[in-house]
């Protein structure tokens, strides 16, 4: 995974946390970089292994972590870094969901070797949109999730998102229905 | 879409159609309205957009300025025909990420094709390494002012540490020549008045007495040798033992190292045998700590064998090796393998039992190995207990120094005849003990002996009464030798006295503060009367009369 993944880790729990969890966890995980460089290629192990020594230092589940990373990875990280093109990335929460297949397949454009996930939509309506999401990396369906409750407070937008399939327990892929405004009371 | 940016024109220049994105964020730019009243051509010196200038530009790029905004718009010209039109499709120029918010363009509003925004992410991905790099740097640069801080902290705390090290070694120093002055001068009354006594230089002595005296002068010897040895450690730790490095005769030094121990070894019934290797007569090497060595080792071969065993001397040479290995051999009592390791460091006795039976510091081994290592050299044990031991000191030699002959001396006797006529020798030292022993055996020896207790009296009697030759202690009240030698050689009645300068402390840079402030010859106390007696001779007999 890209350096920007460990980094965005990294900030959460430095500044949710403070500097002396994050030492803990990388000493947990066994991780004495000090510095990850965000367009630098690491093993997914890594990150995975951050993940477990996170959740066990912080006394949190993994899904929580992973809920927790997907908000902050929305609203701080990428902000930081491509807040603009994050921001430009549609108008409001459904057109930035609409554009979300487009904007994976120009990052994957740009980092080639980020093997980002591949993401679809379908049965749009006003106010909803079926998430379609593949990826290699497995057990990250609880970060889609957050990243969508991420995207969310971005625009201000109160949602609700609802996974309907579960790769982790046989389906092809996940799945997540986000509703919004009106369609969240359907 | 294909072409959200687009637009089409009528001969007239006025917009005849407007694609998706341009309509969104150019609101006013509607159907009819000329093109001049929202953009012009950005390039100097075409101002006019007109249909003469559109028919040059097919094969070229286009760029429009907004004339209410700051967006530019890169486009191609296409020419419809019947009726006449000109298409423009393209997409807007832009050069930071931030450029899309300020003109309120999302990126739904390209079209895919266009490769547009992947460019700006590229760029912002550049950005955000160059940041990065930048930190980084900063970081770095943070690091190294922090390390060259922690750097001139340790430095400064070590020049500290330094110089308490280098008190406290001055003070080491200072305690070790006190000590050395201290243990000294009994030391030089004790043995100095056992030889004397023992020559009945102050009456006949019954043979109880002679043997009761000897046991005092060996004794005396015995601390004497301590204390040496306890100095030369210290030195060599303090790194101030230069060695005196010349021509040395093996065999000589060998046979004066095993005189040391003859009678001893004759007592206890012991032989001795010295094997020379005919290859190797010389070495370099100082010839005095050469015998300090083989002495040590000789003295613990006959301590540690029982009546009726043998020490063996050996010399061995190695050309290949350009070593010399001298041996000492003996049939003794032996050492446990895990005892070697012990042996050589300072103060270890090998078992109390052990200790009982042959008691001694633990200093002597220490200091041969110090000593070899001084020289280049080492030391090689091997034993057995029960059987014996081979304690081998080797030495770097080269044969081509064996050729050279050694710088060795003897000093004849020569009978002085009546006393009252003999030389006049002055004798400064504060010490009345030194006085009375060295005055005493002088006296014995046909000398006339005059005194001096400090430095003043000592300039004052040799002005007075010229004396022969000069026997001057350094450490004296009022003023020391040192200064009563300088003293002495300003003046050029007696800038050729002959001077010994008689020292019990025997610091590293005595010896040299006595030759520079004048003094002939330097000697630590105690002093060996018989052999400072040959001094004296050997010294006036090669001065010239005043």
């Amino acid at each position: 995974m890209y350096g920007m993944v460990n980094k965005a880790i990294q900030d959460l729990v430095t500044i949710q946390f403070g500097e002396d969890k994050w030492e803990a966890v990388k000493r947990k995980a066994g991780v004495e970089i000090d510095s990850f460089i965000s367009n630098e290629g690491y093993p997914d192990s890594l990150t995975y292994g951050l993940v477990g020594a996170a959740s066990e230092v912080l006394g949190l589940s993994a899904d929580q972590i992973l809920f927790a990373f997907g908000e902050f990875w929305v609203l701080h990280t990428a902000k930081l870094g491509y807040g603009d093109l994050l921001s430009s990335a549609g108008r409001n929460l459904g057109e930035f969901l609409d554009y979300l297949p487009t904007f994976h397949v120009r990052v994957g454009l740009i980092f080639p070797n980020l093997k980002p996930p591949r993401f679809e939509t379908s049965d749009r309506l006003a106010e909803q949109v079926t998430m379609h999401y593949y990826s290699h990396r497995p057990g990250l369906s609880m970060m889609v999730l957050g990243l969508f409750s991420g995207v969310a407070k971005m625009y201000d937008t109160p949602a609700t998102t609802t996974q309907i399939k579960f790769k982790d327990k046989g389906d092809d892929h996940d799945e997540f229905i986000v509703r919004w405004g009106d369609a969240m009371n359907a | 879409m294909l072409f959200p940016f687009h637009f089409m024109l009528d001969e007239c220049m006025n917009v005849l159609a407007i694609g998706s994105a341009l309509s969104r964020i150019s609101p006013k730019m509607v159907q009819g309205s000329p093109l001049a009243s929202h953009f012009r051509l950005s390039r100097r010196g075409q101002e006019v957009l007109d249909a003469k200038f559109l028919l040059r530009q097919t094969a070229s790029l286009i760029i429009f300025e907004s004339l209410t905004s700051s967006l530019f718009l890169r486009m191609q010209v296409l020419l419809i025909e019947n009726p006449k039109r000109y298409l423009f499709v393209g997409s807007p120029w832009l050069r930071k990420v931030n450029e899309l918010k300020t003109l309120g363009i999302v990126l739904q509003d390209f079209a895919l094709h266009d490769s547009t925004v992947d460019l700006l992410q590229v760029q912002k991905t550049q950005e955000i390494n160059l940041d990065e790099a930048r930190e980084a740097v900063e970081k770095l640069e943070k690091q190294k002012e922090g390390l060259e801080q922690v750097v001139e902290e340790r430095t400064h705390a070590l020049t500290l540490a330094n110089k308490e090290l280098s008190r406290a070694m001055q003070s080491k120093d200072d305690f070790l020549s006190t000590m050395s002055h201290e243990l000294r001068t009994p030391l030089n009354a004790i043995l100095g008045l056992s030889e004397s006594l023992v020559e009945n230089i102050y009456g006949e002595l019954n043979r109880k007495q002679a043997r009761s005296i000897e046991t005092i002068a060996e004794s005396g010897q015995h601390l004497l040798s301590l204390v040496n040895d306890l100095l030369d450690i210290a030195k060599i730790g303090a790194g101030k033992m230069d060695l005196d490095l010349s021509i040395t005769s093996v065999e000589d030094v060998c046979k004066a190292s095993l005189r040391f121990i003859t009678g001893i070894a004759t007592k206890k019934k012991i032989s001795i045998e010295l094997i020379l290797d005919p290859n190797a007569t010389t070495i370099y090497a100082d010839q005095r700590r050469l015998k300090q060595m083989l002495v040590n080792l000789l003295s613990n071969a006959v301590k540690f064998t029982e009546g009726g065993g043998s020490v063996v001397l050996k010399t061995k040479s190695d050309r290949e090796r350009n070593t010399l290995d001298i041996s000492v051999v003996d049939s003794g009592i032996g050492i446990s393998a895990i005892d070697i390791e012990k042996l050589f460091r300072p103060f270890t006795q090998l078992d109390s039992k052990v200790s009982r039976q042959y008691p001694g510091t633990g200093l002597g081994l220490s200091l041969v190995l110090r000593l070899a290592e001084l020289h280049g050299g080492s030391v090689k044990v091997e034993s057995d207990i029960g059987t014996g031991s081979r304690f081998t000191v080797s030495l770097p030699w080269s044969q081509s120094t064996t050729d050279l002959s050694p710088p060795f001396k003897n000093l004849g006797e020569t009978n002085l005849g009546d006393a009252s006529e003999g030389p006049l020798i002055l004798i400064a030292d504060d010490n009345e003990i030194n006085l009375s022993t060295i005055g005493d055996y002088l006296l014995a020896h046909g000398f006339r002996i005059i005194q001096a207790r400090n430095g003043l009296e000592a300039i004052k009697a040799v002005r007075d009464h010229n004396p022969e030759l000069v026997l001057m202690d350094i450490q004296m009240p009022l003023m020391n030798g040192i200064d009563a030698i300088k003293a002495l050689r300003t003046d050029r009645f007696f800038e050729s006295i002959p001077i010994l300068a008689l020292t019990s402390r025997a610091m590293v840079g005595d010896q040299e503060r006595c030759i520079e402030a004048g003094a002939d010859e330097y000697h630590s106390k105690p002093v060996n009367l018989k052999q400072l007696v040959q001094t004296i001779l050997s010294r006036l007999k090669s001065t010239k009369p005043r």
